[in-house]
């Protein structure tokens, strides 16, 4: 592993100290999270695949500890602790390493040490502004550091969040779409089975159960849960109530007798996910598709338009820029807007740079409510492999 | 010191469960092929031979170590179950290979929920209550097991990845009822354990059939002399 060895690291930590002194210039206030964090609270953010590349370990106290494996959540908490309101405007900037177990060995893009320098903007209600003033950070940080030849992929979760809205179907179908959005072959699925039959796990109901089971009558359901547990000499365990198992079954009588998804919006959504565009084409190309559905989803494209118009005045190459409506999919934490800078030498499974909105997670780390939140990092080691010429 | 390296790695080591059913089931199937396992020197000792080769030693080892001998390196042959070999090792099909089924040892490992969770009979309707149970419990459902790697793998392969695992070294079946956990990833042979604390299986829930297996290790020195010991013992337990 070439990044580990002490003069890589001097390399490395050069080239961070260039990017962190554009962030600090452009108001981002330098900060050193711990880099052991608690996996408990960690963990229960970042999920369960991300957990099975952390360095868990257990203290001689008996306390679950990690090693952070980026700096986001760390910075998080680190904003929490400071300001336990958390709904405060602050600008951070960080350089440090993470951890990550590498499965097949690692290589060099992919290190079990690598070192993250970023940016992270807390509490900016103006999220399209907060959006482009990070990028055109993150871009001025890379190009100063030498590297001018990349290119910058975007996506917005936002967006499909507002045509599930949007599109006619049940609450709890647009709940069940987005939970299955990360999943590509979960969310296909999930799609063909509201469009051909909604209702057909309501059959595994045992029959007596289904026919006292009516949808605007929730407290008769749980009794009927109840009862039924009862009769069958069920014993009911564990931290889930009857209630929560009623409104599940509900949930399904209800799919049963709903009209299926009309095959033409299922389609329409895929083809949403499938668009890949250049940046500037994809306001247009997402309005058509809406109009074709029949649907209003202004506010998103808007939004989504005056964050590429606000990138251009930045100075960002909106001609370098591509669009993919399903980019974000496998990053769970992220709420909104995703971008990540790529090298032709690198490839796209490389990026140098990444981030993106993700307004949770300021209150899962502790926060009392949600917080606007946006950030983004470069892989420092992946930037001086660019800058050397040094395909992995 | 050189001289009994050396002696040591021209002979084909055999690792075979220390103790217990086990350890006498592994006896009978090798005595099945004409092969007599037995101790040498004092009976708690961990040092044996198969009388009828010679160029062969065997070390007791702990059921739940031999899996690790054998990645390794450390042991040619050993008796273990395809539970352990699959949780300990990422890419089972490069680092062993797998010479022949025993018999003994038969075991599943399942994902079994409280038997109460009627509206959950598959891995798709577990992964649907995920959010629901976040909205009303403020955290992931916990998966308690000792299997996190077989969890990981099997959960990931069907899209699920909103829990949390919490580590199991023993009584898992009753981690739901006591509250420590809600659902569990367990071996089973019968059902009847789960069964008792008020778990079932999931339709689709099974993650992997296990029984005791003999099986190679590709990591051992592997000379002529060792290689031949294989050979033979391969002829035997064929017949």
């Amino acid at each position: 592993m070439p990044a580990e060895t002490a003069k890589q690291f001097e390399a490395l930590e050069a080239s961070a100290q260039t990017l962190l002194s554009v962030f600090t210039r452009a108001g981002y206030e330098a900060v050193s999270p711990a880099i052991i964090q608690p996996a408990g609270v960690f963990l229960d953010v970042v999920g369960e695949t991300l957990r099975a590349r952390t360095y868990v370990f257990t203290d001689p106290d008996g306390d679950e500890l990690c090693m952070r494996p980026d700096l986001t959540v760390p910075t998080c908490r680190l904003h929490v602790e400071r300001h336990p309101e958390a709904a405060v405007p602050a600008r951070y900037s960080y350089n440090g390493p993470a951890f990550r177990f590498q499965p097949m060995g690692g290589d060099l893009a992919h290190t079990r040490e690598f070192r993250q320098t970023g940016i992270e903007s807390f509490g900016i209600a103006n999220r399209e502004h907060a959006e482009a003033e990070v990028v055109a950070t993150i871009a001025d940080g890379i190009a100063t550091a030498g590297l001018t030849d990349y290119t910058l992929r975007f996506g917005d979760l936002g967006l499909l969040r507002a045509i599930l809205r949007a599109a006619d179907m049940p609450a709890r179908w647009r709940r069940r779409l987005t939970h299955h959005f990360w999943h590509p072959p979960a969310f296909k699925a999930e799609l063909k089975r509201l469009t051909t039959s909604p209702g057909a796990v309501s059959e595994h109901i045992p029959k007596p159960l289904r026919e006292a089971l009516d949808p605007d009558d929730p407290e008769a359901a749980e009794s009927a849960v109840a009862a039924y547990l009862d009769t069958n000499g069920i014993e009911a365990i564990g931290a889930r109530t009857t209630a929560e198992i009623a409104e599940c079954l509900l949930d399904r009588v209800a799919d049963a007798r709903a009209e299926p998804l009309a095959a033409r919006t299922a389609a329409l959504i895929q083809s949403y996910v499938g668009i890949v565009v250049p940046a500037r084409q994809s306001p247009e190309r997402i309005r058509a598709l809406a109009a074709e559905m029949g649907v209003n989803i202004e506010a998103a494209v808007g939004a989504h338009e005056w964050r590429l118009e606000l990138m251009a005045r930045a100075g960002i190459d909106l001609d370098r820029a591509t669009f993919s409506a399903e980019f974000g999919r496998a990053l769970q934490y992220y709420t909104g807007f995703v971008f990540e800078v790529l090298t032709a030498d690198l490839g796209p499974r490389s990026p140098v740079a990444g981030g993106g909105r993700y307004d949770h997670l300021l209150k899962a780390v502790g926060a009392p409510g949600h917080v606007p939140a946006v950030g983004a990092a470069v892989h420092t080691d992946r930037l001086l492999a660019a800058l050397n010429g040094d395909a992995p | 010191m050189t001289a009994v390296t050396t002696a040591a790695t021209e002979k084909l080591i055999l690792g075979v469960p220390s103790k217990g059913r086990l350890m006498d089931e592994t006896a009978a199937a090798f005595a099945q092929a004409g092969l007599t396992l037995r101790k040498t020197g004092n009976e708690r000792g961990y040092r044996g031979e198969i009388a009828e080769l010679p160029g062969l030693d065997v070390a007791f080892i702990s059921a739940s170590e031999i899996a690790w001998n054998l990645k390794t390196g450390r042991v040619h042959l050993g008796v273990t179950g395809e539970d352990l070999v699959s949780e300990q090792m990422s890419d089972a099909a490069t680092r062993v290979t797998f010479l022949k089924k025993l018999a003994f040892g038969r075991a599943d490992v399942v994902v079994a929920v409280p038997d109460c969770w009627i509206d959950v009979r598959t891995m798709a309707d577990l992964s649907e209550i995920a959010q629901p149970f976040r909205r009303a419990h403020g955290r992931w459902y916990r998966v308690a097991t000792k299997y996190l790697n077989l969890t990981r793998r099997f959960f990931a392969a069907r899209g699920l990845a909103n829990y949390r695992i919490v580590e199991s070294l023993g009584a898992t079946e009753g981690t739901p009822a006591a509250g420590t956990a809600e659902l569990i990833v367990d071996i089973t042979t019968t059902g009847t354990t789960l069964a008792a604390n008020g778990l079932r299986i999931l339709d689709d829930g099974l993650i992997l059939r296990s029984e005791a297996c003999l099986i190679a290790s590709n990591a051992a020195d592997w000379s002529p002399a060792t290689r031949s010991v294989l050979d033979e013992i391969k002829a035997r337990m064929a017949g």
